[in-house]
Protein backbone atom coordinates (compact mmCIF):
# COMPACT_ATOMS: atom_id res chain seq x y z
CA UNK A 1 0.00 0.00 0.00
CA UNK A 2 2.60 2.12 0.50
CA UNK A 3 4.09 1.94 -2.69
CA UNK A 4 0.94 2.39 -4.20
CA UNK A 5 0.24 5.27 -2.31
CA UNK A 6 3.81 6.69 -3.54
CA UNK A 7 3.40 6.38 -7.06
CA UNK A 8 0.19 8.39 -6.88
CA UNK A 9 1.69 10.98 -5.30
CA UNK A 10 4.96 13.26 -6.42
CA UNK A 11 6.62 13.17 -3.30
CA UNK A 12 6.64 11.26 -0.03
CA UNK A 13 4.54 13.13 2.15
CA UNK A 14 5.85 13.31 6.24
CA UNK A 15 2.85 14.48 7.33
CA UNK A 16 -0.45 16.65 7.32
CA UNK A 17 -1.21 19.65 9.73
CA UNK A 18 -4.20 20.91 10.17
CA UNK A 19 -4.77 24.50 11.67
CA UNK A 20 -6.64 27.58 12.25
CA UNK A 21 -4.85 31.03 11.35
CA UNK A 22 -6.57 34.34 11.23
CA UNK A 23 -7.04 35.73 7.67
CA UNK A 24 -3.66 37.65 7.27
CA UNK A 25 -2.41 37.40 10.67
CA UNK A 26 -0.01 33.98 10.16
CA UNK A 27 2.57 34.93 12.44
CA UNK A 28 5.95 32.79 13.23
CA UNK A 29 4.37 32.38 16.90
CA UNK A 30 1.87 29.65 17.92
CA UNK A 31 0.10 27.99 16.50
CA UNK A 32 2.14 28.30 13.19
CA UNK A 33 5.23 28.14 15.11
CA UNK A 34 5.64 25.03 16.60
CA UNK A 35 3.10 22.85 14.45
CA UNK A 36 5.68 24.05 11.56
CA UNK A 37 8.68 24.09 13.10
CA UNK A 38 8.56 20.06 13.98
CA UNK A 39 8.90 19.26 10.46
CA UNK A 40 11.37 22.26 9.57
CA UNK A 41 9.38 24.22 7.72
CA UNK A 42 9.57 27.52 6.35
CA UNK A 43 7.64 29.61 8.45
CA UNK A 44 8.17 32.72 6.73
CA UNK A 45 7.51 31.78 3.84
CA UNK A 46 4.53 29.79 4.81
CA UNK A 47 3.28 32.74 6.36
CA UNK A 48 4.08 35.19 3.50
CA UNK A 49 2.15 33.39 1.42
CA UNK A 50 -0.64 32.45 3.69
CA UNK A 51 -1.02 35.81 4.65
CA UNK A 52 -1.03 37.25 0.10
CA UNK A 53 -3.48 34.70 -0.11
CA UNK A 54 -6.37 35.28 2.35
CA UNK A 55 -5.91 39.14 1.81
CA UNK A 56 -9.57 39.16 0.54
CA UNK A 57 -10.69 37.86 3.52
CA UNK A 58 -12.47 40.32 6.71
CA UNK A 59 -8.88 40.23 8.87
CA UNK A 60 -8.96 37.72 11.56
CA UNK A 61 -11.18 35.57 10.09
CA UNK A 62 -10.21 32.34 10.98
CA UNK A 63 -9.07 30.51 8.25
CA UNK A 64 -9.25 26.32 8.18
CA UNK A 65 -5.53 25.38 6.65
CA UNK A 66 -4.46 21.94 5.63
CA UNK A 67 -0.50 22.13 4.97
CA UNK A 68 0.93 18.56 3.52
CA UNK A 69 4.23 18.51 4.44
CA UNK A 70 6.96 16.45 2.48
CA UNK A 71 10.20 15.16 3.34
CA UNK A 72 11.96 16.97 1.86
CA UNK A 73 10.78 19.88 3.77
CA UNK A 74 8.90 21.60 0.75
CA UNK A 75 5.07 22.10 1.34
CA UNK A 76 1.67 22.79 0.09
CA UNK A 77 -1.33 23.93 1.75
CA UNK A 78 -5.09 24.61 1.05
CA UNK A 79 -6.92 27.41 2.65
CA UNK A 80 -10.76 26.98 3.31
CA UNK A 81 -12.91 29.50 4.42
CA UNK A 82 -14.68 29.26 8.45
CA UNK A 83 -17.32 26.66 8.60
CA UNK A 84 -20.95 27.35 7.25
CA UNK A 85 -21.75 27.66 11.29
CA UNK A 86 -18.96 30.04 12.11
CA UNK A 87 -20.48 32.53 9.63
CA UNK A 88 -23.98 31.84 10.85
CA UNK A 89 -23.04 32.54 14.36
CA UNK A 90 -21.22 35.23 13.57
CA UNK A 91 -24.19 36.85 10.79
CA UNK A 92 -26.69 36.03 13.65
CA UNK A 93 -24.38 38.44 16.31
CA UNK A 94 -24.65 35.20 18.78
CA UNK A 95 -22.11 32.55 19.97
CA UNK A 96 -23.47 29.25 20.55
CA UNK A 97 -26.09 27.67 18.78
CA UNK A 98 -29.49 26.84 20.61
CA UNK A 99 -29.15 24.11 22.78
CA UNK A 100 -32.74 22.18 21.75
CA UNK A 101 -32.22 22.87 17.94
CA UNK A 102 -35.83 22.06 16.36
CA UNK A 103 -37.57 23.27 19.54
CA UNK A 104 -35.47 26.31 20.68
CA UNK A 105 -35.04 29.21 18.21
CA UNK A 106 -32.28 31.03 19.45
CA UNK A 107 -32.56 33.89 16.82
CA UNK A 108 -33.71 34.48 12.99
CA UNK A 109 -31.36 35.56 10.01
CA UNK A 110 -33.00 36.68 6.70
CA UNK A 111 -32.65 35.25 3.26
CA UNK A 112 -30.17 37.75 2.21
CA UNK A 113 -27.67 36.70 5.22
CA UNK A 114 -27.29 33.20 3.57
CA UNK A 115 -26.85 34.40 0.09
CA UNK A 116 -23.72 36.80 1.44
CA UNK A 117 -22.55 33.33 3.51
CA UNK A 118 -22.74 31.11 0.23
CA UNK A 119 -21.05 33.90 -1.99
CA UNK A 120 -18.17 33.37 0.10
CA UNK A 121 -18.72 29.13 0.56
CA UNK A 122 -17.99 29.43 -3.45
CA UNK A 123 -14.70 30.59 -3.01
CA UNK A 124 -13.87 27.80 -1.34
CA UNK A 125 -12.28 24.97 -3.22
CA UNK A 126 -14.42 22.22 -2.60
CA UNK A 127 -17.36 24.13 -3.12
CA UNK A 128 -16.30 25.96 -6.56
CA UNK A 129 -18.50 23.48 -8.92
CA UNK A 130 -21.85 23.35 -6.45
CA UNK A 131 -24.99 25.61 -7.83
CA UNK A 132 -25.39 28.79 -5.35
CA UNK A 133 -28.78 26.95 -4.41
CA UNK A 134 -27.40 23.79 -3.06
CA UNK A 135 -25.27 25.68 -0.85
CA UNK A 136 -28.15 27.56 0.19
CA UNK A 137 -29.86 24.70 1.25
CA UNK A 138 -27.06 23.69 2.91
CA UNK A 139 -26.53 26.96 4.60
CA UNK A 140 -30.15 26.85 5.73
CA UNK A 141 -30.39 22.95 6.94
CA UNK A 142 -26.83 24.31 9.40
CA UNK A 143 -28.79 26.94 10.75
CA UNK A 144 -31.77 25.27 11.42
CA UNK A 145 -29.58 22.30 13.28
CA UNK A 146 -28.32 25.17 15.52
CA UNK A 147 -31.33 26.31 16.10
CA UNK A 148 -31.54 29.64 13.79
CA UNK A 149 -34.41 30.55 12.00
CA UNK A 150 -34.40 32.11 8.40
CA UNK A 151 -37.04 33.99 7.70
CA UNK A 152 -37.78 35.90 4.28
CA UNK A 153 -36.84 39.37 5.45
CA UNK A 154 -35.63 40.81 8.95
CA UNK A 155 -37.50 44.04 9.63
CA UNK B 1 -7.46 17.55 -6.50
CA UNK B 2 -6.49 20.77 -5.31
CA UNK B 3 -8.20 23.91 -6.40
CA UNK B 4 -5.59 26.45 -8.17
CA UNK B 5 -6.52 29.35 -6.16
CA UNK B 6 -5.32 28.41 -2.90
CA UNK B 7 -2.66 25.96 -3.48
CA UNK B 8 1.21 27.11 -3.02
CA UNK B 9 3.92 24.42 -3.95
CA UNK B 10 6.92 24.91 -2.66
CA UNK B 11 9.42 23.33 -4.91
CA UNK B 12 12.83 23.04 -2.97
CA UNK B 13 14.49 23.46 -7.08
CA UNK B 14 12.85 26.36 -8.00
CA UNK B 15 13.51 28.94 -4.90
CA UNK B 16 17.23 29.22 -5.65
CA UNK B 17 19.65 28.00 -7.96
CA UNK B 18 21.77 26.39 -5.19
CA UNK B 19 19.05 24.26 -3.27
CA UNK B 20 20.81 20.71 -2.28
CA UNK B 21 17.81 18.16 -1.72
CA UNK B 22 19.55 16.84 1.25
CA UNK B 23 17.31 16.51 4.63
CA UNK B 24 18.04 19.82 5.78
CA UNK B 25 15.42 22.72 4.58
CA UNK B 26 16.45 25.26 2.04
CA UNK B 27 19.43 26.80 2.77
CA UNK B 28 19.12 31.14 3.14
CA UNK B 29 22.45 31.94 2.93
CA UNK B 30 23.52 35.93 3.75
CA UNK B 31 26.74 36.04 2.48
CA UNK B 32 29.11 39.81 2.86
CA UNK B 33 31.85 41.16 1.25
CA UNK B 34 33.53 43.93 1.22
CA UNK B 35 32.69 46.06 -2.00
CA UNK B 36 35.29 48.72 -3.48
CA UNK B 37 33.05 51.54 -2.89
CA UNK B 38 31.69 50.64 0.46
CA UNK B 39 33.68 51.52 3.73
CA UNK B 40 31.91 48.96 5.77
CA UNK B 41 33.15 45.50 5.70
CA UNK B 42 32.32 42.54 7.40
CA UNK B 43 35.16 40.02 8.30
CA UNK B 44 33.97 36.57 8.11
CA UNK B 45 35.20 35.97 11.67
CA UNK B 46 31.49 37.01 13.13
CA UNK B 47 29.86 33.63 12.26
CA UNK B 48 30.71 32.17 15.15
CA UNK B 49 28.15 29.16 17.20
CA UNK B 50 28.50 31.23 20.49
CA UNK B 51 26.90 34.06 18.32
CA UNK B 52 23.91 32.06 17.16
CA UNK B 53 23.11 31.11 21.00
CA UNK B 54 23.53 34.83 21.84
CA UNK B 55 21.34 36.22 18.51
CA UNK B 56 18.34 33.95 19.29
CA UNK B 57 18.06 34.61 23.73
CA UNK B 58 18.34 39.05 22.21
CA UNK B 59 15.30 37.68 19.89
CA UNK B 60 12.88 36.66 22.48
CA UNK B 61 10.13 38.03 23.54
CA UNK B 62 7.48 37.12 26.31
CA UNK B 63 5.05 36.03 23.00
CA UNK B 64 7.06 34.32 21.41
CA UNK B 65 8.90 32.39 24.33
CA UNK B 66 5.05 31.68 25.20
CA UNK B 67 5.34 27.72 26.39
CA UNK B 68 2.48 25.27 24.54
CA UNK B 69 1.13 21.97 25.07
CA UNK B 70 2.24 19.07 22.80
CA UNK B 71 0.30 16.58 22.72
CA UNK B 72 0.17 13.08 20.94
CA UNK B 73 -3.14 11.30 20.48
CA UNK B 74 -3.84 7.82 19.77
CA UNK B 75 -7.08 7.89 17.54
CA UNK B 76 -9.03 4.64 15.91
CA UNK B 77 -7.76 5.39 11.68
CA UNK B 78 -11.33 5.23 10.57
CA UNK B 79 -12.22 8.34 12.41
CA UNK B 80 -9.38 10.50 11.97
CA UNK B 81 -10.95 13.43 9.59
CA UNK B 82 -14.21 13.98 12.17
CA UNK B 83 -12.07 13.49 15.17
CA UNK B 84 -9.16 16.35 13.83
CA UNK B 85 -11.57 18.61 13.21
CA UNK B 86 -13.57 18.33 16.55
CA UNK B 87 -10.18 18.42 18.61
CA UNK B 88 -9.74 21.87 16.41
CA UNK B 89 -13.10 23.13 17.08
CA UNK B 90 -13.07 22.24 20.92
CA UNK B 91 -9.62 23.64 21.55
CA UNK B 92 -7.00 22.38 19.88
CA UNK B 93 -4.62 24.90 17.96
CA UNK B 94 -3.31 22.21 15.86
CA UNK B 95 -3.16 18.98 14.47
CA UNK B 96 -0.75 16.69 12.90
CA UNK B 97 -0.19 13.34 11.47
CA UNK B 98 2.33 11.93 10.12
CA UNK B 99 2.44 9.68 7.24
CA UNK B 100 4.72 7.56 8.41
CA UNK B 101 2.68 4.78 9.49
CA UNK B 102 3.47 1.26 8.11
CA UNK B 103 5.97 1.17 10.35
CA UNK B 104 4.48 2.25 13.46
CA UNK B 105 2.00 -0.92 13.03
CA UNK B 106 4.80 -3.59 12.04
CA UNK B 107 6.41 -2.68 15.14
CA UNK B 108 3.57 -2.95 17.18
CA UNK B 109 4.61 -5.77 19.46
CA UNK B 110 1.72 -6.84 21.00
CA UNK B 111 0.28 -7.48 18.05
CA UNK B 112 -3.18 -6.65 19.10
CA UNK B 113 -5.90 -5.98 16.14
CA UNK B 114 -6.17 -2.23 17.65
CA UNK B 115 -2.59 -1.17 17.35
CA UNK B 116 -2.66 -1.77 13.53
CA UNK B 117 -6.37 0.51 13.22
CA UNK B 118 -5.26 3.52 15.35
CA UNK B 119 -2.96 6.69 13.81
CA UNK B 120 -1.09 8.79 16.31
CA UNK B 121 -1.72 12.40 16.54
CA UNK B 122 0.20 15.31 17.34
CA UNK B 123 -1.96 18.39 18.59
CA UNK B 124 -0.54 21.64 19.91
CA UNK B 125 -2.63 23.19 22.63
CA UNK B 126 -2.77 26.47 24.25
CA UNK B 127 -1.17 26.34 27.86
CA UNK B 128 -4.14 26.70 29.83
CA UNK B 129 -6.44 24.53 27.97
CA UNK B 130 -7.92 21.82 29.70
CA UNK B 131 -6.69 19.09 27.89
CA UNK B 132 -8.51 16.13 29.13
CA UNK B 133 -11.87 17.62 28.29
CA UNK B 134 -11.43 19.22 24.87
CA UNK B 135 -10.60 15.43 23.62
CA UNK B 136 -13.64 14.13 26.07
CA UNK B 137 -15.76 16.47 24.03
CA UNK B 138 -14.29 16.12 20.87
CA UNK B 139 -14.24 12.14 21.00
CA UNK B 140 -18.03 12.68 22.40
CA UNK B 141 -18.80 14.54 19.78
CA UNK B 142 -18.25 12.33 16.97
CA UNK B 143 -20.38 9.19 19.20
CA UNK B 144 -16.45 7.53 19.79
CA UNK B 145 -16.88 4.99 22.61
CA UNK B 146 -14.24 5.70 25.05
CA UNK B 147 -11.82 8.14 24.78
CA UNK B 148 -8.26 8.13 23.28
CA UNK B 149 -5.22 7.20 24.63
CA UNK B 150 -2.86 10.50 24.82
CA UNK B 151 -0.01 12.01 26.50
CA UNK B 152 0.60 15.73 27.33
CA UNK B 153 4.29 17.46 27.01
CA UNK B 154 5.31 21.07 27.51
CA UNK B 155 6.77 22.33 24.37
CA UNK B 156 8.50 25.96 24.37
CA UNK B 157 9.23 27.79 21.57
CA UNK B 158 12.92 28.03 22.10
CA UNK B 159 13.41 25.21 21.28
CA UNK B 160 12.26 24.57 17.98
CA UNK B 161 13.60 27.54 17.09
CA UNK B 162 17.59 27.30 17.72
CA UNK B 163 16.83 23.71 16.47
CA UNK B 164 16.40 25.52 13.22
CA UNK B 165 18.60 27.80 12.46
CA UNK B 166 20.58 25.38 10.10
CA UNK B 167 17.85 25.60 7.85
CA UNK B 168 19.31 29.13 6.91
CA UNK B 169 22.21 28.49 4.27
CA UNK B 170 24.13 30.80 1.89
CA UNK B 171 21.43 32.13 -1.05
CA UNK B 172 22.71 33.31 -4.26
CA UNK B 173 20.51 36.03 -5.72
CA UNK B 174 22.44 37.08 -8.55
CA UNK B 175 25.95 36.91 -10.16
CA UNK B 176 28.30 37.97 -6.96
CA UNK B 177 25.38 38.44 -4.97
CA UNK B 178 24.67 36.19 -1.61
CA UNK B 179 22.54 36.31 1.60
CA UNK B 180 25.07 34.77 4.38
CA UNK B 181 23.16 33.40 7.76
CA UNK B 182 25.19 34.72 11.14
CA UNK B 183 26.34 31.70 11.72
CA UNK B 184 28.23 30.69 8.16
CA UNK B 185 31.19 32.10 6.29
CA UNK B 186 30.33 33.02 3.18
CA UNK B 187 30.83 30.56 0.04
CA UNK B 188 32.49 33.72 -2.31
CA UNK B 189 34.42 35.82 -0.18
CA UNK B 190 34.76 38.44 -3.19
CA UNK B 191 30.81 38.66 -3.85
CA UNK B 192 28.58 41.03 -2.12
CA UNK B 193 27.87 39.37 0.66
CA UNK B 194 24.95 40.18 3.15
CA UNK B 195 25.23 38.55 6.34
CA UNK B 196 22.03 38.17 8.19
CA UNK B 197 19.99 36.90 11.01
CA UNK B 198 16.68 37.14 10.28
CA UNK B 199 15.14 36.07 13.99
CA UNK B 200 11.38 36.37 13.68
CA UNK B 201 11.42 38.80 10.85
CA UNK B 202 10.44 38.50 7.15
CA UNK B 203 13.35 38.70 5.04
CA UNK B 204 16.29 36.11 4.34
CA UNK B 205 16.46 36.33 0.55
CA UNK B 206 14.84 33.02 -0.42
CA UNK B 207 11.62 34.26 -1.00
CA UNK B 208 10.47 34.98 -4.27
CA UNK B 209 9.61 38.43 -3.43
CA UNK B 210 12.80 39.29 -1.71
CA UNK B 211 14.62 38.17 -4.81
CA UNK B 212 12.66 40.48 -6.82
CA UNK B 213 13.60 43.16 -4.60
CA UNK B 214 16.89 43.17 -4.62
CA UNK B 215 17.31 42.27 -8.07
CA UNK B 216 15.02 45.50 -8.59
CA UNK B 217 17.80 47.09 -6.30
CA UNK B 218 20.89 46.24 -8.11
CA UNK B 219 19.46 47.64 -11.30
CA UNK B 220 18.40 50.74 -9.50
CA UNK B 221 20.94 51.88 -7.25
CA UNK B 222 24.28 53.77 -8.89
CA UNK B 223 25.85 55.74 -6.44
CA UNK B 224 24.51 58.28 -3.30
CA UNK B 225 20.95 57.71 -3.35
CA UNK B 226 18.32 58.18 -0.63
CA UNK B 227 16.66 54.44 -0.32
CA UNK B 228 13.20 54.17 1.93
CA UNK B 229 12.13 50.32 2.74
CA UNK B 230 8.68 50.49 3.91
CA UNK B 231 8.06 47.64 5.55
CA UNK B 232 11.72 46.45 6.46
CA UNK B 233 11.33 42.79 8.36
CA UNK B 234 15.02 42.09 8.76
CA UNK B 235 16.53 44.90 6.79
CA UNK B 236 17.74 42.50 3.81
CA UNK B 237 16.65 45.50 1.53
CA UNK B 238 18.01 48.44 3.21
CA UNK B 239 21.53 46.91 3.99
CA UNK B 240 21.57 45.43 0.50
CA UNK B 241 21.25 48.90 -0.71
CA UNK B 242 24.02 50.56 1.21
CA UNK B 243 25.86 47.76 -0.14
CA UNK B 244 25.24 48.54 -3.51
CA UNK B 245 26.46 52.10 -2.89
CA UNK B 246 23.33 54.24 -1.89
CA UNK B 247 24.07 56.89 0.64
CA UNK B 248 21.26 56.23 3.23
CA UNK B 249 18.58 54.09 4.10
CA UNK B 250 15.92 54.27 6.37
CA UNK B 251 13.80 51.03 7.13
CA UNK B 252 10.32 51.36 8.57
CA UNK B 253 8.00 48.56 9.94
CA UNK B 254 5.31 48.51 12.48
CA UNK B 255 6.55 45.25 14.45
CA UNK B 256 9.26 45.74 16.94
CA UNK B 257 10.94 42.57 16.35
CA UNK B 258 11.52 43.48 12.89
CA UNK B 259 13.19 46.75 14.00
CA UNK B 260 15.15 44.78 16.54
CA UNK B 261 15.99 42.01 13.87
CA UNK B 262 17.16 44.91 11.25
CA UNK B 263 19.29 46.76 13.49
CA UNK B 264 20.71 43.21 15.00
CA UNK B 265 21.68 42.80 11.23
CA UNK B 266 23.22 46.50 10.37
CA UNK B 267 25.47 45.80 12.99
CA UNK B 268 26.75 42.55 11.97
CA UNK B 269 27.16 44.54 8.42
CA UNK B 270 29.09 46.92 9.98
CA UNK B 271 26.56 49.51 9.27
CA UNK B 272 27.01 52.90 11.39
CA UNK B 273 23.88 54.54 12.55
CA UNK B 274 24.10 57.21 10.47
CA UNK B 275 23.46 55.39 6.88
CA UNK B 276 20.79 53.06 8.41
CA UNK B 277 18.07 54.76 10.10
CA UNK B 278 15.26 52.48 11.56
CA UNK B 279 11.49 53.63 12.62
CA UNK B 280 9.04 51.89 14.03
CA UNK B 281 5.85 53.00 12.20
CA UNK B 282 2.72 52.91 14.21
CA UNK B 283 0.05 50.28 13.33
CA UNK B 284 -3.65 51.07 12.89
CA UNK B 285 -4.19 52.33 16.37
CA UNK B 286 -3.53 55.70 14.88
CA UNK B 287 -6.19 56.74 12.08
CA UNK B 288 -5.11 60.13 10.56
CA UNK B 289 -1.64 60.25 8.88
CA UNK B 290 1.14 57.95 10.48
CA UNK B 291 3.26 60.06 12.32
CA UNK B 292 7.04 59.17 11.47
CA UNK B 293 9.75 61.79 11.51
CA UNK B 294 10.39 61.37 7.42
CA UNK B 295 10.27 64.20 5.54
CA UNK B 296 7.91 63.99 2.14
CA UNK B 297 9.90 63.74 -1.25
CA UNK B 298 12.92 62.85 0.64
CA UNK B 299 14.06 59.50 -1.60
CA UNK B 300 15.52 58.07 -4.51
CA UNK B 301 14.49 54.97 -4.64
CA UNK B 302 10.93 53.73 -2.31
CA UNK B 303 10.42 49.74 -2.08
CA UNK B 304 7.41 48.49 -0.04
CA UNK B 305 7.73 44.72 -0.06
CA UNK B 306 4.96 43.81 2.50
CA UNK B 307 0.98 42.57 1.22
CA UNK B 308 -2.05 43.59 -0.97
CA UNK B 309 -4.00 45.72 2.02
CA UNK B 310 -0.69 47.41 3.42
CA UNK B 311 -0.12 48.29 -0.28
CA UNK B 312 -3.71 49.49 -1.74
CA UNK B 313 -4.16 51.59 2.08
CA UNK B 314 -0.96 53.28 2.23
CA UNK B 315 -0.44 54.45 -1.46
CA UNK B 316 -0.02 57.99 -1.06
CA UNK B 317 1.70 57.41 2.05
CA UNK B 318 4.32 55.71 0.37
CA UNK B 319 4.27 57.58 -2.72
CA UNK B 320 4.62 60.90 -0.74
CA UNK B 321 7.76 60.22 0.51
CA UNK B 322 9.24 59.66 -3.06
CA UNK B 323 10.82 62.61 -4.78
CA UNK B 324 9.55 63.58 -7.98
CA UNK B 325 11.14 61.31 -10.99
CA UNK B 326 12.05 58.72 -8.16
CA UNK B 327 11.33 55.03 -8.58
CA UNK B 328 8.46 52.79 -6.24
CA UNK B 329 9.03 49.45 -6.06
CA UNK B 330 5.87 47.42 -4.90
CA UNK B 331 6.01 43.52 -3.73
CA UNK B 332 4.83 41.00 -1.91
CA UNK B 333 1.73 40.86 -4.43
CA UNK B 334 0.19 37.73 -6.37
CA UNK B 335 -0.23 38.11 -10.03
CA UNK B 336 -3.50 38.18 -9.54
CA UNK B 337 -3.53 40.74 -7.09
CA UNK B 338 -1.27 42.88 -9.53
CA UNK B 339 -4.79 45.02 -11.70
CA UNK B 340 -5.54 46.14 -8.07
CA UNK B 341 -2.27 47.49 -7.53
CA UNK B 342 -1.92 48.56 -10.96
CA UNK B 343 -4.90 50.47 -10.69
CA UNK B 344 -4.16 52.37 -7.30
CA UNK B 345 -1.02 53.55 -8.66
CA UNK B 346 -1.20 54.01 -12.28
CA UNK B 347 -2.24 58.13 -11.44
CA UNK B 348 1.51 58.72 -9.87
CA UNK B 349 3.61 56.53 -11.84
CA UNK B 350 4.55 56.11 -15.34
CA UNK B 351 7.24 53.60 -16.61
CA UNK B 352 5.86 51.28 -14.92
CA UNK B 353 7.30 47.83 -15.26
CA UNK B 354 6.30 44.12 -13.96
CA UNK B 355 9.14 41.51 -13.21
CA UNK B 356 7.75 37.59 -12.06
CA UNK B 357 9.02 34.81 -10.18
CA UNK B 358 6.38 32.40 -9.74
CA UNK B 359 3.12 33.35 -8.46
CA UNK B 360 4.62 36.73 -7.24
CA UNK B 361 5.39 40.19 -9.19
CA UNK B 362 6.99 43.12 -8.19
CA UNK B 363 6.15 46.32 -10.28
CA UNK B 364 7.99 49.20 -10.05
CA UNK B 365 7.52 52.78 -11.61
CA UNK B 366 8.88 56.14 -11.59
CA UNK B 367 6.40 58.89 -9.95
CA UNK B 368 5.24 61.46 -11.77
CA UNK B 369 6.48 65.38 -11.93
CA UNK B 370 3.17 67.23 -11.02
CA UNK B 371 1.63 65.38 -8.32
CA UNK B 372 -1.57 64.25 -9.28
CA UNK B 373 -4.29 64.88 -6.73
CA UNK B 374 -6.09 61.64 -5.98
CA UNK B 375 -9.77 61.25 -4.51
Amino acid sequence: MAAAKEILLRRPVAATIRLTVPAGGARPATPVGPALGQYRLNLMAFCKDFNARTQKYKPDTPMAVTITAFKDNSFEFTVKSPSVSWYVKKAAGVDKGSTRPGHLTVTTLSVRHVYEIAKVKQTDPFCQYMPLESICKSIIGTANSMGIKIVQDLE
Amino acid sequence: MLARNFIKHFPCKNLSRHHILRDSVRPLIFFTSSTPQSSFSISASLSTSSSSSSSSSCFTDESFAAPYLSVRINCPKHVLDPFSDALLCFGASSVAVDEDIEEDNEDAASGSSLASKEICIESIFPVHEEVKMCISQAANSIGLKEIPKFKVEMGDEQDWITKNQDLFQPVEIADRLWIVPEWTSPPVPEAVNIILNPGFAFGTGEHPTTKLCLLLLQSLIKGGEAFLDYGTGSGILAIAALKFGAASSVGVDIDPLAIKSASHNAALNNIPLEKLELHLAPSENSSSGRETPLQKEQFDVVIANILLNPVMELADHIISFAKPGATIGISGILSEQLPNVKERYSPFLENISIATIGDWVCMSGTKKGEFIDNC
